[in-house]
C-alpha cells in the first residue's frame, strides 16, 4: 500500500454528517446504502432551517420582502443546478419531485403527444423501474414499440447490439448513465451521438452519476437528463429535469395549476415561459434551496476529488470482497485504480439469502440494501431472485469497508458452519 | 456482532429447514393452488393443498418458491403442522401465527416447533417474510375454486 501523508477525503468530511455519528445495535453505524439515498451534511440541514426561520414565503407571488427573499433563494438554487450540469441556460432546468417525476414529465408531455404506432423506444434491460414504467405507459397508449439493449459477457451495455437496434423508426433512446445494480458506466456520449444520427431523442437517467462524477450535458449532447436530489446530499422531494431549450419550448405543459400560467381565462389559458411552464403549483421551495446548498457543498469539495476518492474505495472494496469465495459480484470489474465502474457492489453470498444477510449485517451496524433494487427485469435477466448491495459515497472509509467485510465473513460462516 | 440476537432469530431448526426443506413440491392431487408474493423484496411462494373428499380437512400442503431463510422455513414448518388439520383448525392456527408475530401468543405443546419463529417478532421488518406463506394458505383455504385468480400480496 502506498504511503500517503494526505488525509483520506472521508476523514475530512465525516464530521459534516451528524447522522453518521451514531450507533446502531450497539455498533458504530456503517452506512453503505448510498445508492438508495445519501446522508445530508449540516450545511444542507442549516439551509432548510434558515429558510424556514428567516425567509419562508411563497415564491413568485408576493411583492413583500420575504417573498422576494424566498424567490431569490429558490431561483438561485436553479442557477446552481444549471452550473452543476453545465446547462447552456437556467431555463433548461425544471424542478421536479425526483427523477421519476422528471421522466414522467417527458413521457407525458413529449412521448404521449409525439410518438405514434410503430415508432420505437430503445431502453436497456438494466433500467430502474422509473425509466421503464413511464415508457410502458407511452407504448400502451401510442402503440410505440419498446426495444431493449442487453448486456455483454462482462455485464455491461452491449454497444454493438445497441447499434443494431437503431433505425429510422427509433424516436427515443432512454438509458441509465450508471446502473444502480451493475455499477457499469454507460458511454452516454457515444450512445447519444449514435441515436442523433437517426434523429432520435435521448434521455439520460443520471441518478447514480450526478452524485459521484462531474456531469456536462452539453458535452454529452443529450436532449434530456434527470436526477434526484436526495441521492446527492439534498433533501427528498426535489429533483430536476434538464432539457434542451428548443425542445422544452416545443413541449406542451405536463401538470396544470398556479405558477405555470401567463394569462388565464375561464375556458383557456396561455402558459408561462420556461422553466415555470413545467412547475405547476407551489413548489418544494425549501427542498430546492436545500438542493442548491448540497451542490455548493459538493462543488466546494470538487466532483473530481469525489470521483477519485471513490475509485480508491472501489478498488479496496473489490479487493476485500475477493477474499470471500462465496461472493459473486454482478457487473464489470473495476480497473486496477478502481475506476471504470461505480463505487458499489451488488452480490450474492453463497447460501445466505440477501435479506438474511442484511439482517445479520444490521446487527453489526452495517446498512446495506437487499432485494431487487427496483430493477426486477435485470434480476430476471441475470437469473437471480435478489441481490445484496453495498454502495459507497465519499464519506465512507476503508475502515468501514473492513467492518463490512468482517461482518459479511461472519454471516457466511454463521450460515455455513451448520451445514459444512 | 451480537450473535446472541441472531441465534434467537436464526434458530437451528430454521436454518435446517431452509437448507433441507421437507415439504417442497406439489401435492397430488392439487385441490387448492395459491401464489403469494412480497413485491418489495421479490419473495414468491406457490402453495398447493390436498383436501379430503368432504373438502374440510387438509391431507397435505406443499410449497415451491424462492425467498430468505425466514420465509422458506416458515413455509416448511407450516406445511408440516397443517397435515391432518381441519380447515377450521387451520384458519385458527393462521390467526395464532399472526398474533405470535405481534408477540402476543404462542402455540401449545403439540405445535411447539412453530414457536421457533417467535424470534422474528423482535425484527419487525422481517415479519412479512414469516407471514407470507400463512397469508397465502388462508387465501387458498378460503377460495371456493381450486385455482383463484391473482396472487396474495403481503404488503
Amino acid at each position: 500500500m502506498a504511503f500517503t501523508t494526505a488525509k483520506p477525503l472521508a476523514h475530512l468530511v465525516r464530521a459534516d454528517f451528524p447522522i453518521l455519528q451514531q450507533q446502531i445495535n450497539g455498533k458504530p453505524l456503517v452506512y453503505l446504502d448510498n445508492a438508495a439515498t445519501s446522508q445530508k451534511p449540516t450545511a444542507v440541514l442549516e439551509a432548510l432551517r434558515s429558510y424556514y426561520e428567516l425567509d419562508n414565503a411563497n415564491v413568485h407571488r408576493g411583492v413583500h420582502t420575504l417573498s422576494s427573499r424566498a424567490t431569490d433563494a429558490y431561483e438561485g438554487a436553479r442557477d446552481k443546478v444549471a452550473a452543476f450540469v453545465n446547462a447552456a441556460s437556467r431555463q433548461e432546468i425544471i424542478y421536479t419531485r425526483n427523477a421519476s417525476e422528471a421522466i414522467n414529465l417527458v413521457a407525458y408531455a413529449w412521448g404521449m403527444n409525439t410518438l405514434q404506432a410503430g415508432d420505437e423506444i430503445i431502453l436497456t434491460v438494466m433500467e430502474h423501474h422509473s425509466n421503464l414504467i413511464p415508457w410502458q405507459f407511452v407504448a400502451q397508449r401510442t402503440g410505440a414499440v419498446l426495444k431493449f439493449v442487453e448486456l455483454t459477457e462482462t455485464e455491461e451495455f452491449d454497444f454493438e447490439q445497441y447499434l443494431s437496434l437503431l433505425s429510422d423508426k427509433t424516436k427515443l433512446v432512454s438509458v441509465v448513465h450508471v446502473s444502480n445494480t451493475l455499477g457499469c458506466i454507460n458511454p452516454v456520449k457515444e450512445i447519444t451521438a449514435a441515436a442523433h444520427r437517426y434523429g432520435a431523442r435521448v434521455l439520460i437517467d443520471a441518478c447514480q452519476s450526478a452524485p459521484h462524477i462531474p456531469l456536462d450535458v452539453q458535452d454529452i449532447d443529450c436532449d434530456w437528463l434527470v436526477a434526484s436530489g436526495h441521492k446527492m446530499c439534498a433533501p427528498t422531494g426535489i429533483g430536476f429535469l434538464y432539457g434542451k431549450l428548443a425542445l422544452l419550448r416545443a413541449m406542451p405543459p405536463f401538470l396544470g395549476g398556479g405558477e405555470m400560467i401567463a394569462d388565464v381565462f375561464l375556458d383557456q389559458a396561455t402558459y408561462a415561459d420556461l422553466p415555470h411552464k413545467f412547475e405547476a403549483g407551489t413548489p418544494a421551495i425549501a427542498e430546492a434551496i436545500g438542493l442548491g446548498a448540497a451542490i455548493d457543498y459538493l462543488s466546494a469539495i470538487g466532483m473530481d476529488k469525489i470521483a477519485n476518492y471513490e475509485h480508491e474505495l472501489t478498488a479496496y472494496l473489490f479487493e476485500r470482497l475477493a477474499e470471500i469465495p462465496e461472493v459473486r459480484i454482478y457487473g464489470p470489474r473495476p480497473k486496477a485504480d478502481g475506476s471504470g465502474r461505480a463505487a458499489l457492489a451488488s452480490f450474492t453470498a453463497g447460501d445466505v439469502h440477501p435479506h438474511d444477510l442484511s439482517t445479520i449485517l444490521d446487527q453489526a451496524g452495517v446498512a446495506i440494501r437487499a432485494g431487487h433494487h427496483c430493477t426486477q427485469p435485470l434480476h430476471r435477466y441475470l437469473k437471480v431472485q435478489s441481490t445484496a448491495r453495498a454502495s459507497l459515497y465519499f464519506y465512507n472509509t476503508r475502515e468501514e469497508i473492513d467492518v463490512f467485510i468482517q461482518a459479511l465473513k461472519e454471516a457466511v460462516e454463521f450460515f455455513g458452519t451448520l451445514f459444512g | 456482532m451480537s450473535l446472541d440476537n441472531l441465534r434467537d432469530l436464526y434458530q437451528q431448526v430454521i436454518l435446517e429447514r431452509y437448507k433441507k426443506p421437507r415439504y417442497r413440491g406439489k401435492t397430488d392431487p392439487v385441490d387448492r393452488y395459491q401464489k403469494g408474493h412480497n413485491p418489495s423484496c421479490g419473495d414468491t411462494i406457490e402453495l398447493t393443498v390436498h383436501l379430503n373428499e368432504a373438502g374440510d380437512r387438509i391431507e397435505d400442503v406443499r410449497f415451491e418458491g424462492e425467498g430468505c431463510a425466514i420465509a422458506m422455513a416458515s413455509a416448511d414448518l407450516m406445511a408440516e403442522a397443517m397435515r391432518g388439520r381441519s380447515v377450521e383448525e387451520a384458519l385458527g392456527m393462521i390467526q395464532r401465527f399472526q398474533n405470535m408475530m405481534q408477540g402476543k401468543d404462542e402455540f401449545p405443546h403439540e405445535f411447539r416447533k412453530l414457536n421457533v419463529m417467535q424470534g422474528v417478532s423482535q425484527f419487525p421488518v422481517r415479519i412479512k417474510c414469516a407471514t407470507l406463506t400463512w397469508h397465502t394458505l388462508r387465501a387458498a383455504l378460503e377460495a371456493a375454486t381450486p385455482q383463484p385468480a391473482g396472487f396474495v400480496s403481503n404488503e
